[in-house]
């Protein structure tokens, strides 16, 4: 298959249907979140959007994410006094219902039963609150980095990647950083991208990947990223930590030398087909399996 | 001070990555707070196909390759629940550390860790996920299933011969004259020797103590065998 033509396939293959359960999961969880926000902090009357890939366009299967944005009023203190207090609050709103990752801005939820404990929903909830009464900007509170806040634009950052010009870049890109565990945020990699491609927006697929991935292996302490939001504002530099950098530089090499030794498909795997027959598969590579083995479990370890 | 494995022998972490680099492209290797990890994400492959994904991370301690690395499913897709046999830590639960020898041998490579216990789990998830049953089977959660290893080993259900014969994994050294702890009335030379002998090179010690320790417990009662989890 020429190559041009496997990454499309890829990104086929990484389309969420419509109908499809991930997306019915989704939209379950995020309105028991909106119903719970709305409840909790009714005295506040929050402004509920959506943001994540799913409303930037550049959602994939195997990492796909929803944001809830929960903006307060920028006179309204019952939600909390502090950008501080207000991101407490709706944590702790959101503990009654969910097991909650503190993230530097945004709150993961999962699972938090005995029959989901630990399951990703796949929703960051973004709490924050407007700069004025035109309910525009918005100032976000910020856990790590040198600045306690942050200055967004929530219509911003959506037209800055939907409108990008290199949405299937992205994605790809995405998938890249899921296959390969790396710690980089999708929003750093999204605005990392777009800044690449700018001169590059009707570049084929395959020469947009390999100039962003050259840039990463050769460039990489050169590269830097700004908020579209707050360009000179906002300090983004946490996100594309040392530590972050020297990743990124060595898997691009790696990946580089991937397609050079062995193609293209080393890298994103064969198109994986759709869920038909999967059961039946798994079960003929299980009876294929010499040696079979019992899982246990050592409540001793964190059970009990 | 002992130096951490991987300083001590360099050769053998070059040896991994060179070993699993081929097969698993998407794993990569850091160094953090002087443990190795690898992280990427996990193809459970059949016929050179990839059938399912899991976004994995693996710590090897710094007595690897003593100790078992720990196996984490990081993509939030497991419950951290008993039935799929993940702590809430989020840790897999591979093997019983008494079927060590069976299956990943101390000497084994990583590539063959990947390969069976790791393949086998995630597979066994993908499965159990769909609603089917694992396809291995498992063993009971905690105590329970360290007696019902035991009671298969020894082939009686009798505890107390049982918690004798793992007092003969455990002695520093067992003689041909001693009484055999299956209690047939025979000597060990004409009746159990060369199995406890066996056993004795199979199981660790320091595992068996440790089970040994849990089965006495829940013998007086200290530990319940049954509802004594969640
Ligand atoms: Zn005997």
């Amino acid at each position: 298959m020429d190559n041009e033509k496997y990454l499309k396939e890829v990104l086929k293959s990484q389309t969420l249907s419509f109908d499809g359960p991930e997306l019915a999961a989704l939209q379950q969880h995020r309105a028991d979140v909106e119903n719970l926000l709305r409840d909790h902090f009714s005295e506040s009357s929050p402004t509920i959007r959506y943001g994540g890939s799913k409303a930037k366009g550049t959602m994939i299967r195997d990492a796909y994410d929803l944001d809830i944005i929960s903006y307060f009023p920028n006179d309204d203190t019952a939600a909390g006094v502090t950008l501080e207090d207000i991101y407490n609050n709706v944590r702790t709103a959101l503990s009654k219902e969910y097991m909650v990752e503190q993230k530097p801005s945004a709150l993961r939820i999962k699972g938090n039963s005995k029959e989901n404990l630990g399951v990703d929903f796949h929703i960051d909830v973004v709490p924050g609150r407007y700069t004025d009464a035109s309910k525009s900007d918005v100032f976000l509170y910020r856990s790590s980095g040198e600045k306690k806040r942050l200055k967004t634009n929530l219509d911003v950052h959506l037209n800055h990647i939907k409108n990008s010009g290199v949405t299937e870049a992205i994605r790809l890109m995405k998938l890249w950083r899921t296959r390969n565990g790396l710690s980089i945020t999708h929003f750093a990699l999204e605005l990392l991208v777009i800044k690449l491609l700018k001169k590059r927006q009707s570049s084929s697929l395959t020469e947009q990947l390999e100039y962003v991935w050259k840039e990463m292996r050769d460039n990489i302490d050169n590269l830097s990223i700004e908020d579209p939001a707050n360009p000179t504002g906002n300090d983004l530099s946490d996100l594309l930590s040392a530590t972050i950098r020297s990743t990124l530089s060595y898997v691009a090499g790696t990946t580089l030398k991937g397609i050079e030794d062995s193609g293209w498909e080393a890298i994103f795997g064969e198109v994986e087909e759709n869920e038909d027959n999967k059961t039946a598969r798994l079960k003929v590579a299980a009876s294929s399996v010499v040696k079979p083995t019992k899982p246990w479990l050592d409540y001793e370890k964190g059970m009990v | 001070m002992r130096k951490v494995w991987y300083k001590e022998n360099p050769a053998l972490l070059v040896e991994m990555k060179e070993e699993i680099k081929d097969d698993f492209p998407n794993l990569h290797f850091y160094e953090s707070n002087g443990v190795i990890v690898v992280e990427g994400s996990f193809p459970i492959r059949h016929d050179k196909k990839s059938l399912d994904r899991y976004s994995i991370k693996i710590t090897f301690l710094k007595d690897y390759p003593k100790s078992i690395p720990i196996v984490e499913e990081v993509g939030g897709r497991i419950p951290r629940t008993l039935d799929r046999h993940m702590n809430e830590k989020g840790e897999a639960c591979l093997f019983l550390p008494e079927q060590r020898s069976e299956i990943w041998p101390i000497g084994s490579t990583f590539l063959e860790f990947l390969n069976c216990p790791v393949h086998n789990f995630f597979l066994g998830q993908s499965l159990v996920e769909r609603g089917e049953a694992w396809p291995f089977g498992v063993w009971d959660h905690g105590v329970r299933g360290i007696r019902d290893y035991y009671v298969q080993l020894f082939g009686t259900e009798d505890m107390d011969i049982v918690i004798k014969f793992m007092l003969f994994i455990i002695a520093p050294k067992i003689k041909g004259h001693w009484p055999c702890p299956c209690g047939n009335g025979k000597r060990l030379r004409g009746c159990h020797f060369p199995f406890l002998l066996e056993l004795r090179d199979k199981i660790p010690r320091n595992v068996a103590q440790r089970s040994l320790q849990f089965l006495l417990e829940a013998k007086s009662g200290k530990r319940k065998l049954k509802d004594n989890l969640i």
